[in-house]
């Protein structure tokens, strides 16, 4: 029992080690983001003075690097359903360490990836014309609604979950923090106190999010593909699309995981938590994803191939030998094959192999989105010559100040909220002791997680 | 003598004029191996199905059978000018080839028909200008298919569901809330 409490207190410690101690190199991060950000919104503040014309995109390209990155972060929102989601229904107990810091890359990812269509929009003042004027018929409206419900449903599965934590961090910083830092834990925690009822209210709520957000989470990437799927495009006539974008977005959304996994686990030596074995189930999945991917772009590739509409055949030429070549043949090789063969092979199935697979994935997906959007734009519609796309400074910029934006949100959230789910965590070790045979009560972990200041005045 | 040489202008002029318009009308055109010749369609409405005849025949006039003649229509959209094919019709007997056309947009039509003779090898082409009148807007979108029960409405339910479920789990957080409130009280009431 000694040893329990040992490694119950350990555990709390490592999750309010962030909150409590903040080197410079923090500072110095969040200072370089910051600056990022800070020449984004300058860059920014020319695109609306100036007007979209500073940007690369003209009638005939006219969605660029805004709507392949909006593409890209609606897709790695997908790791918190995925690991959260799924792998709580499925109950897979490995998951407990990294679930909360998969749900914060779900939430700020949506923010990220939302803000970027506002970008595009050029009018930002125009954009509430979007429900004034919206159609029910249309996908935009479709889409509009679908990313507001899993935005709401996301960050609802954030702070549920999350409620015993910030219990346990109202009461062990109580009077050892700032005031704000106080009254913001005593505001969130809304009087847990890890009561019986407290407890069947909770379960419940997290039961039915935790099936609700995975069909919202694929109604959205679906209705994200059909933007261009229902438009009279010929490389995006597919019906194929809404799963290939589902499961493009899990794929990228579990490399991203990984490398948000790996800077978080060195930065504040969770190791004990966060072990090889997250990453290698992790890999196992993303090997998984690609294996999928692999087939769904054989079969959409074939099929447009062998009937080889008007336009195919210039998409494909461009795509496989042209303009776009040497990064498309990257994006098949090192994003799709590679990861499978670092997972599969002994030698780089570790850490460093799979954090190495998960960047690769990510720049591939990334480019998998630009192509997505600028290529199928490129294929002349009338008897013209293809238009060219080449992504201005200020686009550059923009795209440099979201990740920034990114970083720096989830950097924020670190210092703020427990990064591991304690609670979950514990109950999943205390789990891992009864099958040992140690015979611990069941629940007696998230006990501890009580406020020991009301069990004083209790004792009182 | 400038009297002389003006009268002598203006009578070949004169002769010369009817045949020039009446050539010009026909839209014949004397290609260098093949004599073609396209009727006048005259004015057309915006919807009407108009065919435009094209007949070849050799120089010593025999028609010429089976030849292919594609029918190009010049177009100008966004400032970008180009030719598309509308379609393509062989030569009968007596060696006419016929399109039925049906013109969507009202205005000046410039149509261009290609072909290449049998036994030769360069393409020649010739021209013709439609007239085309009216307002009438010809594209409209298919009705589509009516499913009962698919449609707005199904959309509007499973959205009033799934908010209907997101606003259950607020009422349990708020359940959690007073459950604390609960809790405080009772140790609140204990310490006095």
């Amino acid at each position: 029992m000694a040893a329990l409490n040992d490694w119950q207190n350990r555990l709390e410690e490592t999750a309010l080690g962030p909150v409590r101690r903040t080197g410079r190199r923090f500072w110095a991060v969040v200072a370089i983001l910051l600056a990022i950000i800070g020449w984004g919104l300058y860059a920014y503040s020319v695109q609306l003075r100036d007007g979209l014309v500073v940007t690369g995109m003209r009638d005939r390209i006219s969605w660029g690097l805004y709507i392949a990155t909006f593409v890209f972060f609606i897709g790695i929102s997908h790791a918190g359903t995925l690991i959260s989601a799924i792998l709580r229904v499925s109950n897979a107990r490995w998951r407990t360490p990294v679930t909360r810091m998969a749900e914060f890359v779900t939430v700020v990812a949506l923010i990220c990836g939302a803000s970027f269509v506002v970008i595009d929009l050029g009018r930002p003042d125009r954009v509430l014309n979007v429900f004034i004027y919206g159609r029910w018929q249309s996908p935009i409206i479709w889409d509009v609604l679908a990313i507001t419900t899993y935005l709401t449903a996301s960050v609802t599965y954030l702070f549920v979950p999350m409620i015993p934590d910030l219990a346990l961090f109202r009461d062990r910083l109580a009077g050892r923090s700032s005031r704000w830092r106080g009254s913001l834990y005593r505001t969130l925690a809304i009087g847990w106190h890890g009561r019986p009822a407290q407890w069947r209210s909770l379960t419940s709520a997290i039961g039915v999010l935790m099936i609700l957000i995975i069909p919202i989470a694929v109604s959205v990437h679906t209705v994200v593909s059909w933007i261009f799927a229902m438009t009279m495009r010929v490389p995006w006539d597919s019906a194929l699309f809404g799963a290939f974008f589902v499961a493009g977005a899990i794929f990228s959304g579990i490399a991203i995981l990984i490398i948000v996994m790996a800077i978080l686990r060195r930065t504040y030596h969770l190791e004990e938590y966060v072990t090889e074995k997250h990453f290698v189930y992790l890999g196992y999945l993303m090997a998984a994803f690609a294996a999928i991917m692999i087939y769904a772009n054989i079969s959409e590739l074939l099929v447009h191939g062998y009937k080889l509409q008007e336009g195919v055949e210039f998409h494909f030429r461009q795509l496989f030998l042209a303009e776009f070549a040497p990064l498309f043949w990257f994006y098949l090789l090192g994003g799709l094959c590679a990861p499978i063969v670092i997972a599969l092979v002994p030698a780089t199935r570790n850490v460093r192999g799979i954090v190495a697979a998960a960047i690769l994935v990510t720049l591939a997906m990334w480019i998998e989105r630009y192509f997505i959007v600028v290529t199928g734009l490129r294929v002349p519609l009338m008897p013209y010559e293809p238009a060219s796309y080449a992504p201005t400074w200020v686009e550059w910029s923009l795209l440099a100040a979201g990740l920034a934006a990114f970083a720096l949100l989830i950097t924020l959230f670190t210092k703020l909220f427990p990064i591991i789910a304690v609670w979950e965590v514990a109950e999943d070790h205390e789990a891992s002791a009864v099958q040992a045979g140690t015979g611990i009560p069941a629940r007696a972990i998230p006990a501890t997680a009580d406020s020991p200041r009301l069990a004083e005045e209790a004792g009182r | 003598m400038k009297s002389i040489t003006r009268r002598s202008v203006t009578t070949v002029t004169r002769l010369l004029a009817p045949w020039a318009i009446l050539v010009a009308f026909a839209g014949s055109a004397i290609a260098s191996h093949v004599d073609v010749s396209v009727a006048t369609v005259g004015e057309v409405t915006v919807g009407e199905t108009v065919a435009i005849p094209v007949a070849l025949h050799t120089m010593d006039g025999s028609p010429l059978a089976g030849t292919v003649v594609t029918f190009y229509l010049h177009m100008s959209f966004a400032g970008v000018e180009g030719e598309a094919e509308i379609g393509r019709a062989v030569t009968d007997e007596d060696g006419v080839a016929s399109l039925a056309y049906r013109p969507r947009l009202a205005g000046h039509h410039e149509l261009r028909m290609e072909y290449l003779a049998a036994g030769r090898s360069d393409i020649e082409s010739t021209t013709t200008v439609i007239e085309v009148t009216g307002g009438a807007q010809l594209y409209h979108s298919p009705a589509g298919v009516d499913v009962p029960g698919v449609g707005v409405e199904l959309l509007m339910v499973v959205l009033a569901t799934v908010w209907s479920i997101l606003f259950w789990v607020v009422l349990r957080i708020v359940a959690i809330a007073r459950a604390g409130g609960e809790v405080r009280e009772a140790a609140l009431g204990a310490r006095r």
